[in-house]
């Protein structure tokens, strides 16, 4: 497996060693190990919060590792800082290109590039020079007095390699490089990282398209859960089986059973859109008792149709239908009004408010319903939230409690108890267990599992492929901002997959 | 002592000015010359009005984390626009008051509307009113007209008395009690704070954060307007200078008062003993005989060192809690 074994006596231009990363209670790397040849391109794969962006921030010296070592070059590093790791030939091109919009192109590169010396004289020739220099050394036809403003998402990242060339960068990491770009543009890229490893660069290549990685990439690690399942050469491995890989083991047997009754249909959409949610043609159907799970990757559009749903942005195109009445959400307001409740994936900046009272957070939603004439009732709050502390089992000292003296799944649990103090007919919730100790998740999931036995519509996001199996009576997979599949409960990780990468297997289809 | 400890005896921001004033009012009462007296006091609540007016709407303004500078250049457009209109349109002066104080809701709309709508920072869109109100104020009166010779029935508001009390102290309970009830009392004032701790959470809840922060700023205009017909009252002039720097003096009780700048945290009576504060202050060291002459020089100081004390006895005890750790 380990290729560093297979080419003895070649230095590993990256090597780490059970390398340990995590944030407060989750764990995001555990022990991965790594390395990368001299002319290599090492494509790096893995679900969503498998560990991807840890490690790559990691090698970038934006994160230190808890435990374990890094070696560049074959030299132990300790302190791993942005700058140092630009000095040590390590460059990286994320996703977002991270070029400064109002100043040139030139400008651009000297800031990467140029040491900075106090009343030094600026050099504008040769400051020029060198990108034009660089440009052409990638093929780029870009100006470089055009502001980075007016250059297209591909030109950027063109500029960002320029960069990463410019600063004899041996080791570059690229982070899903081919997101935004067309296919012509796409073959242009990878006719330069072919180059660049004929020079002896190695690159790291993360990407979710499983194709490029078999028509670009040498080796493929595969990360799952903070661990990695092994380095393989991809002449020796095939889609399927990196999918597998993937997802891992079947799923446990953790979550309460599924004993709803289908009751009528709550929500219809019929080719739901929004523009500028990047949501198109959405039709999904959901009964009352019903858990729809909805996943994706990353980016594939499910908070941004949940923000359609609540009226956040509102749709552009396409129609909902409520309880069988075709209705129109255009603000949040909208939405409560009309039975649909919203628990967002950002507990602490969404969810809740910190520095209020659990009592008023509980309440926060339900103004309406509670205080029709808008005069606050002290005792119809206290006793409301009461009632939801005690039935959602929340750990705090009492309702006057503020928000931040809770755990996150305690949070948690008073966000969701301010939706259902709105007694919605549908309740979306956006990733409910993120980040959440796995009692109180335990927990949260039969919370979810009785609303729905108690005839509430469930969707719910989620990103978490075993609890999306557990959980859901169906299974919507977003790909792209749109509906790539609907899936029954008895489906396989495997094929929700294969659906969220937008691969085509029997058995996957609406 | 451990933080814990001290977090708990240390008393409510409002208790401690409660127990300032009465510091004020016992040495003011033994040093100052005819300070303790009916007279005085009712010169005092004549005085604050104004500022107490606006030092009340601004609070609800800061409890949403924004800020209006411009109450004192709309109460002074407000000012020279009723003299406008009562002199030279010649407008019923009952009538011409409920316009003026229209105009005020319209300056406030016009805040409301850069600041709701199209989600500019409060700062800078009320600095912009600030002199754009003011200036408009000048240009109106060309810098020197100044309207006079108003109505009795229009000069009660100024100098009239109902009961024992002077009619300022009727129209400062009546609007103090309002935007009591409202900040305390309502769904409304619940919304403030929640968009002050953070307007994401707020929008998230599903709270109408647009139309809530257009009605603070409308309400502060429309107080903004009543306010300039008092001070047109009290003075018998509209000039365009009416009101100028009032704005800083309420948004300094309001702060006084215990509300966070942040938004969020604070309270209407807080910002009552807030202007009481600053009133019994500068009307005190006016009446010390030895310093009678430097007064409002030494009335600033004393402003700022309060404010500053204020503000670090508030953050102390959270202060000492960060750095035990």
């Amino acid at each position: 497996m380990n290729l560093s074994q297979s080419i003895p006596g070649q230095i590993p231009l990256l090597q780490l060693s059970a390398v340990t990363k995590s944030f407060g209670s989750v764990s995001a790397l555990k022990g991965v190990s790594f390395d990368l040849q001299p002319g290599e391109i090492h494509a790096l794969i893995g679900g969503n919060g498998a560990g991807k962006s840890t490690l790559i921030k990691i090698v970038a010296g934006a994160h230190s590792p808890d435990s374990g070592s890094i070696k560049i070059h074959g030299h132990r590093v300790t302190q791993l800082t942005p700058s140092a790791a630009r000095n040590l030939g390590i460059a990286c091109i994320y996703q977002q290109p991270s070029l400064f919009p109002d100043l040139t192109v030139a400008e651009n590169i000297a800031l990467r590039l140029e040491k900075i010396r106090l009343f030094a004289r600026v050099h504008w020739t040769n400051r020029r020079l060198k990108a034009v220099q660089l440009l052409k050394l990638i093929g780029a036809d870009i100006s470089p007095d055009t502001e980075v403003r007016d250059l297209s998402m591909p030109q950027q990242q063109l500029v960002e390699i320029a960069c990463a060339l410019g600063s004899k960068a041996r080791i570059i990491l690229m982070d899903e490089p081919t997101a935004s770009l067309t296919h012509k543009e796409q073959e242009r890229l990878f006719a330069l990282v072919r180059t660049l490893r004929n020079d002896g660069v190695g690159i790291i290549y993360i990407s979710h398209r499983l194709e490029e990685i078999f028509a670009i990439a040498d080796r493929v690690t595969v990360l799952r859960d903070g661990e990695s399942t092994g380095t393989t050469p991809v002449t020796e491995t095939n889609p399927s089986a990196l999918i597998k890989r993937m997802v891992g083991r079947e799923v446990s047997t953790l979550f309460p059973p599924a004993e709803s009754q289908l009751g009528p249909m709550v929500l219809s959409l019929r080719g739901l859109g929004c523009t500028a949610g990047g949501v198109k043609n959405i039709t999904l159907d959901l009964r009352a008792g019903e858990i729809v799970g909805l996943t994706g990757l990353v980016g594939a559009g499910r908070t941004e149709l949940a923000r359609v749903l609540f009226g956040i942005t509102p749709a552009d195109t396409g129609e909902i239908s409520l309880n069988g009445q075709w209705v129109v959400i255009t603000s949040p307001q909208d939405a409560i009004a009309l039975g649909i409740a919203y628990l967002p994936e950002d507990r602490r900046r969404q969810g809740v408010i910190l520095e209020m009272p659990l009592s008023h957070n509980i309440t926060l939603a339900s103004h309406q319903r509670l205080f029709p004439r808008n005069w606050l009732r002290h005792t119809t709050e206290q006793t409301l939230a009461e009632k939801f502390i005690e039935d959602l089992a929340v750990k705090t000292s009492g309702a006057v409690a503020l928000g931040n003296s809770l755990s996150g799944g305690n949070q948690q649990k008073v966000s969701l108890a301010r939706w259902l103090a709105t007694k919605p007919k549908l309740l979306i919730l956006d990733e409910p267990t993120q980040g959440i100790d796995i009692g109180a998740k335990n927990e949260i999931h039969k919370i979810i599992r009785r609303l729905a036995k108690e005839g509430l519509a469930v969707l719910m996001i989620s990103s978490d492929l075993p609890e999306v199996l557990g959980m859901s009576d169906r299974i919507a997979v977003l790909r792209g901002g749109t509906l790539a599949a609907i899936l029954p409960r008895q489906c396989t990780a495997h094929q929700v997959m294969s659906a969220s990468l937008g691969l085509k297997e029997e058995g996957v289809g609406a | 002592m451990k933080p814990q400890q001290l977090t708990r005896i240390w008393p409510q921001h409002e208790t401690v000015l409660l127990l300032f004033i009465i510091a004020e009012v016992t040495y003011f009462s033994l040093f100052g010359r005819r300070f303790c007296t009916v007279d005085n006091f009712t010169n005092i609540v004549r005085h604050s009005l104004e500022i107490g007016l606006l030092a009340l709407v601004m609070t609800p303004i800061i409890l949403t984390a924004g800020i209006d500078l411009s109450v004192g250049s709309t109460l002074g457009l407000c000012a020279v626009l009723f003299g406008k209109l009562w002199r030279d349109a010649g407008l019923d002066p009952w009538l011409a008051q409920i316009c003026t104080i229209g105009i005020g809701g319209l300056c406030g709309a016009c805040n409301a509307l850069l600041i709701a709508q199209m989600k500019l920072p409060p700062l800078i869109v009320t600095l912009a009113t600030f002199s754009l109100f003011r200036g408009l104020a000048e240009a109106i009166t060309q810098g020197v007209d100044a309207f006079t010779d108003f109505p009795e029935s229009f000069l009660f508001l100024g100098s009239g008395q109902l009961g024992q009390l002077p009619i300022q102290a009727w129209i400062l309970s009546a609007a103090a009690i309002g935007v009591w009830l409202l900040v305390h009392r309502t769904t409304f004032g619940r919304c403030f704070r929640a968009i002050g701790f953070s307007p994401e959470g707020a929008l998230y809840a599903g709270l109408p954060v647009r139309r809530q922060l257009a009605l603070v700023y409308v309400l502060a205009g429309l107080v903004a307007g009543l306010a300039s017909l008092t001070y047109t009252a009290r003075f018998g002039t509209a000039k365009a200078d009416a009101g100028t720097g009032y704005e800083l003096f309420a948004i300094t009780a309001v702060v006084l008062g215990g509300t966070r700048i942040f938004g969020g945290v604070g309270s209407v009576h807080g910002t009552l003993l807030g202007v009481a504060t600053l009133a019994i202050l500068n009307n005190g060291l006016s009446r010390l005989p030895n310093l009678m002459n430097i007064a409002s020089e030494l009335s600033g100081i004393v402003t700022g060192v309060l404010l500053l004390l204020a503000l670090t006895a508030s953050a102390l005890p959270h202060w000492l809690k960060a750095n035990q750790k």
